[in-house]
């Protein structure tokens, strides 16, 4: 809006001179704002939705009025059962348990072998970046199975599987159904969606100047201890957006959490398994059919209000780092 | 001869240090991507049955494909209409985070609050949460790979292409996209967020040169912008790619989850396989066209 009146003003005072190229410009940024607000809108148009209709009581939707502002209200019904069906409590603390954790994890392993990708010239580096880009093109999806099966019986390389022929000891451990399936992966920097995060990492590091970190490792400090001491701390920007997008991505994820857990499942599934916690309360989703609608939309909003609150404290920071990352490819 | 050696001991330093730094990526990589990939190669050409405590495997060939491809009714059904979306979508979603982080690059009132607005897609749209909003508006439950209800729910498409006077095929598809849109505008938050990056590493020097030969907007845009960014491009599109391959909302994804959920490990994989070996050709083809023209164009 501000642009707009600016717009007129400036119009109004260099009538006099390069008019044409004035109005051209005033067009481009009426243009450009009409542009990102009817984006913006269809944006928020859900979220909106979401927040208003899990506000509502049964009888406000029989309203045909009703668009924007709730009439009647319903919060502390529509959210009590909300978080009975979602077992808000147990599966929150699976969550920060399984997918956060993990997520962390992520931040720091990733940031290591990036590290190792853009300061070093080692052998070997060309197939792994050519596996580095495998990881990126390959989705997860292709790999459950194969990881399901492996994680019931935790064996590398089949020595153990040997081993236990041979002597009839089974020292393979399951752990299908624990926190090791998602935070062995993330330790090594093999999690979920971790080449895109080593990626962007790379292509920051890349960017620090070279030369004060040599000047260190000359002066007797291992390139450990300098990347602890003066890489990461000056990467602060990066760190910013690759804590965001892990927490993101597995907050969100629900497919492996769905295939490696069997029970205490993260938010994430038991808000994708939302009908039949709803059927065990007695209630039956109907698309369109009021009271079901209210329940759901505040499953969702208790489903997305951690991380909304995460990225408004984030959010500062993270959209300046956009502008200091820099992506070249 | 002191500078000699200092130098030979850095490169040693960086080899081994290198190395110290990817080698347990590499070992998680291998344990925890290689070998599964390959065994779930090997699955998709064999007969899985589940025992307790693990699975028998026996070597069929290309049974599973055979099976896939010929006798299942639905599978190559599924494929075409999973690439048709995938071919349209890829395009769209492209142009709009380009010209989304294009405006979000210039200086305006406003703009840091658009810049936050624009990702919010980001936190909600990778999830459960959007499968329950087509959900709840949707007349059609099996059919959740449509967003058209919840555009209309917004603004009539019919109304405005009436007013417009279009017909024909180009209305049919400009209803078809428009009805996306709500979906296609809520998968363009990360590629907005890549796309600023790279807008951002380009040198201010070289608009101001152009800016001083005279160059026109749309100039500047085609010989500056575009060649510079196009290996973000690159790396836009493929990200793009994985993103629209592994979609929930896709119905092959679904029937393959469904499938996986109830221990049919073989046919599965081969399904996959097969699908990824068709994204895979499409993601060849498109990638060596792109670089062919566009990349060789400008030479970088």
């Amino acid at each position: 809006m501000e642009t707009f009146l600016n717009g007129i003003s400036e119009k109004t005072a260099v009538l006099l001179k390069s008019k044409s190229r004035k109005a051209g410009k005033w067009l481009y940024s009426l243009f450009r704002l009409a542009f990102l607000i009817s984006v913006g809108f269809v944006v928020i148009y859900p979220l909106f939705y979401m927040i208003v209709t899990s506000l509502e009581s049964n009888t406000a939707f029989l309203n045909s009025t009703r668009v924007w502002i709730p009439n009647e209200l319903d919060i502390v019904n529509n959210y009590k059962m909300a978080m009975e069906c979602l077992s808000f409590g147990k599966a929150i603390i699976s969550t920060l348990k399984n997918q956060i954790v993990a997520a962390l994890l992520q931040v720091v392993s990733c940031s290591v072998v990036a590290y190792g990708f853009a300061r070093f010239e080692f052998k070997g580096k060309k197939i792994k970046t050519a596996l580095l880009f495998l990881t990126i093109i390959l989705p997860d999806m292709m790999l459950l199975i194969p990881r399901m099966v492996n994680y019931s019986k935790l064996d590398f390389l089949g020595i153990l599987g040997l081993f236990n022929n041979l002597t009839g000891i089974d020292l393979r451990i399951d752990i299908i159904n624990s926190v090791w399936t998602f935070w062995i992966p993330a330790l090594f920097g093999v999690g979920l969606k971790s080449g895109i995060l080593i990626y962007i990492y790379i292509q920051f590091f890349k960017g620090l100047p070279r030369e004060l970190e040599e000047a260190a490792w000359v002066d007797g400090s291992g390139p450990i201890r300098t990347f602890i001491s003066i890489a990461l701390p000056s990467s602060g920007v990066v760190i910013i957006t690759v804590v965001l997008f892990s927490l993101i991505w597995h907050w969100n994820d629900f497919t492996l959490s769905s295939m490696y857990l069997s029970d205490n499942f993260p938010l994430a599934v038991m808000l994708n398994n939302f009908e039949f916690a709803m059927n065990n309360h007695s209630y039956y989703f109907v698309p369109r059919q009021p009271e079901s609608m209210a329940f759901v939309m505040a499953a969702c909003v208790l489903f997305v209000t951690p991380m909304l609150i995460v990225y408004m404290i984030l959010q500062r920071w993270f959209i300046e780092s956009i502008d200091r990352i820099g992506i070249t490819g | 001869m002191k500078k000699v050696k200092k130098n030979r001991g850095i490169d040693a330093i960086k080899d081994k240090y290198g190395r110290l730094f990817t080698t347990p990526w590499l070992i998680g990589l291998i344990l925890f991507f290689i070998i599964p990939m390959f065994q779930s190669i090997y699955f998709s050409f064999s007969e899985i049955m589940v025992i307790p405590g693990g699975i028998e495997s026996v070597f069929v060939g290309l049974k599973n494909y055979k099976q896939l491809l010929f006798a299942d009714p639905d599978y190559t059904q599924l494929l075409s209409s999973a690439m048709a979306s995938f071919l349209y979508s890829l395009p769209v979603i492209l142009l709009l985070s380009l010209v989304l982080a294009i405006f979000l690059n210039q200086k305006f009132r406003g703009r840091l609050f658009f810049r936050a607005l624009y990702f919010l897609p980001v936190i909600i749209a990778s999830g459960s949460v959007i499968t329950w909003l087509f959900k709840t508006t949707s007349n059609d439950l099996n059919n959740l790979g449509v967003s058209e209800s919840y555009t209309a729910a917004m603004f009539s498409v019919d109304d405005i292409i009436g007013w417009l006077q279009i017909d024909g095929q180009i209305a049919e598809y400009i209803t078809q996209t428009i009805s996306k849109i709500f979906d296609l505008i809520w998968s363009c938050g990360i590629q907005t967020v890549l796309f600023l990056a790279g807008l951002q590493s380009i040198p201010r020097t070289l608009y101001e040169a152009s800016h001083v030969e005279g160059a026109t907007k749309w100039e500047e845009f085609w010989f500056i912008t575009f060649p510079m960014l196009s290996r973000v491009i690159l790396l836009v599109m493929v990200f793009t790619m994985v993103e629209l391959m592994t979609n929930i909302r896709t119905a092959v994804v679904r029937k393959a989850y469904t499938m996986m959920d109830n221990g049919v490990f073989d046919t599965t994989s081969a399904m996959l396989w097969f699908y990824f070996l068709i994204v895979g050709c499409v993601m060849a083809v498109l990638i060596f066209v792109y670089k062919q023209t566009l990349m060789r164009r400008w030479d970088v």
